[in-house]
């Protein structure tokens, strides 16, 4: 069998390594328009910071393809620029053409760029490895001193963070009240946003960008639309992720915001598959399809992918938000649905203790299920509770030790019985 | 592959596997040592209460350990690439070389046995103690709670 992945990142790299667990016959062929070997992209604000080297960015050791037996294509010219659906082949931009049995898009997704944003010199988004080094020469040979992070989600806090650690006196101009909006709720998000002015990161909230003033094509300061006027040599757009689904939709692929999956993460074509950041799988937390473009999904998504294209049935248990970083030495782990809209419906337990710096959020629904969680300055067990998102546990047993420090895998044995033991003990 | 196995009804909660963990996992590798180490080590097995009240003889404890999974999630969660299954032994293994302190195996492992080393952004855990013939928690266990065997072995033992 002849197998085709877009995409060499966590979705395509997961993909690989399931099917080579059981298959090494089937020829891999693997298409990425980025020159840069595999790496990992969530690592990319710990180097932007100086905190790692380029080394460390590897996501698998060299020589990774070619032990899985992969062919791999990589460079603009093999970006992908037509797929064929019914005859099963895709054509790269430098006109060669790789025809499949089964097919995996696992193209990623796009930084989001709002429209009519120029494209002089010091303007940024933070996405691919080729951003960052583009942001450190920029920092380096431009002498860059202050910089503009405009979005307060999880790139902006982490490109603020680094930017910041790189020595640049940071501003970030946030159009929602909170920062990590998506992430976290308003409380939580004021704890961060609190950490972040004292490491020296000015907030500006809600605010948005209402022109970017330039000299000889070279930034030099943004105006707010509070008629602020931030001087500026370096500014990165966090606003957001698109899923590359042109080429799926181009073809006749099902796609709503990503390409629609199943559950064995297939497309409305029988043989091809998408996974990750482009795709659209079921949600457990929201109950509905929906993107969720986090490695750990990507990963999870693409090991399902894989095993679905060799014939070996598996279904995937569901995609939920998940998300751990650290802001300012503040450990911060969110799960599913952390500010529902009718909050009516749902029961939230909060542990608020500012003087330790720490706040847990529970969000349990009628049926005591829990649907979101965040863990701020203590996330020990963050799994534990993660597990019973997932097995959809009934909580009213335990509700009162969910939030505590001492919550813990033997707090499940204790009211969901030994059983539980057999679980992971066996 | 054989696994660490705790019997919850002998586990008294005496911790005795806890101290001799940290030590096994410091400089010195001796108890003494260690607390006199600049980073004091860390035990990557934890005692956790499943019943506290009653007496001491009805305490119900268990010592939670990886569990060095079939499909293992940290290694799915992983941002770095730093945690793999060994092919040969079937271990989990956290690569500390590669390891950024994300949390995102905290984040995902559904036993809560990942721990912390903050100074050193590092995730540490259980590792079968490579350097001696049988991990120190199980030598240092007085009552016999913690065994290191075949699943099968402890699935007969359970019958």
């Amino acid at each position: 069998m002849n197998i085709l992945i877009i995409g060499n990142s966590a979705a395509g790299t997961a993909a690989i390594e399931s099917i080579r667990k059981h298959d090494r016959q089937s020829s891999i062929i693997q298409l990425s328009d980025e020159a840069q070997p595999l790496y990992s992209r969530c690592l990319l604000s710990y180097y932007l910071a100086g905190s790692i080297d380029k080394e460390k960015l590897l996501y698998r050791e060299e020589g990774f393809h070619k032990e899985m037996g992969v062919e791999l294509h990589t460079g603009p010219w093999f970006q992908v620029v037509e797929l064929n659906a019914a005859q099963r082949r895709v054509v790269c931009d430098n006109g060669r053409t790789f025809n499949y049995d089964r097919l995996l898009i696992a193209a990623g997704a796009s930084a989001k760029l709002p429209d009519g944003m120029p494209n002089d010199k010091g303007i940024f988004v933070l996405r691919n490895l080729a951003d960052v080094e583009a942001i450190k020469e920029n920092i380096r040979d431009a002498d860059a001193k202050r910089a503009v992070v405009f979005g307060g989600g999880l790139i902006g806090v982490k490109a603020a963070v680094a930017l910041n650690m790189c020595g640049l006196r940071t501003t970030m101009v946030v159009s929602s009240k909170q920062v990590l909006s998506q992430v976290l709720d308003y409380d939580a998000g004021q704890i961060i946003a609190g950490q972040l002015r004292e490491n020296n990161i000015e907030i500006l909230q809600p605010a948005g960008i209402t022109e970017i003033i330039s000299r000889d094509n070279r930034l030099k300061g943004v105006k707010t639309d509070r008629g602020q006027l931030l001087d500026c040599d370096l500014l990165i757009v966090a606003k957001g992720v698109t899923p590359n689904i042109h080429l799926a939709q181009a073809a006749g692929v099902a796609v709503r915001r990503g390409i629609v999956t199943d559950s064995t993460m297939q497309t409305d074509h029988e043989n091809i598959f998408a996974a990750g950041d482009v795709a659209e799988a079921f949600d457990i937390a929201i109950e509905d399809y929906t993107v969720n473009a986090l490695w750990t999904c990507a990963v999870q998504q693409g090991r399902i992918a894989g095993l679905n294209m060799i014939g070996k049935k598996t279904d995937y248990n569901g995609a939920i938000g998940m998300n751990s970083l650290n802001v300012c030495d503040v450990s911060i782990i969110s799960f599913g649905v952390t500010s529902p809209k009718e909050e009516s419906k749902y029961k939230t337990l909060v542990l608020n203790q500012p003087e330790r710096n720490v706040y847990k959020k529970i969000v349990i629904d009628g049926k005591n299920h829990i649907k979101g969680i965040i863990l701020l300055g203590k996330i020990d067990n963050a799994g534990v509770l993660l597990s019973l998102i997932q097995r959809k546990a009934d909580v009213s047993a335990f509700e009162e030790e969910l939030l505590s420090d001492r919550f813990n895998y033997g707090t499940l044995l204790k009211y969901g019985g030994e059983k539980e033991l057999g679980r992971y003990y066996e | 592959m054989k696994k660490v196995y705790c019997k919850i009804e002998q586990c008294l909660a005496c911790r005795s596997c806890e101290l001799a963990c940290a030590a096994a996992h410091s400089e010195s590798k001796n108890l003494v040592g260690a607390l006199q180490e600049k980073e004091v080590p860390r035990s990557r097995i934890r005692v956790e209460f499943i019943d506290e009240k009653g007496t001491l003889q009805r305490v119900r404890a268990v010592a939670i350990q990886c569990r060095h999974c079939e499909e293992p999630l940290c290694e799915q969660a992983c941002i770095s690439g730093g945690i793999h299954k060994d092919e040969k032994t079937g271990d989990i293994v956290v690569r500390l070389d590669k390891c950024v302190g994300c949390w995102s195996c905290i984040m995902i492992c559904p036993v809560g046995a990942i721990v912390k080393n903050e100074n050193m952004h590092q995730a540490l855990k259980c590792d079968f103690c490579p350097d001696l013939e049988t991990p120190a928690c199980i030598v240092a266990c007085p009552t016999g709670a913690l065994v290191y065997c075949e699943p099968e072995e402890m699935a007969k033992e359970q019958l």
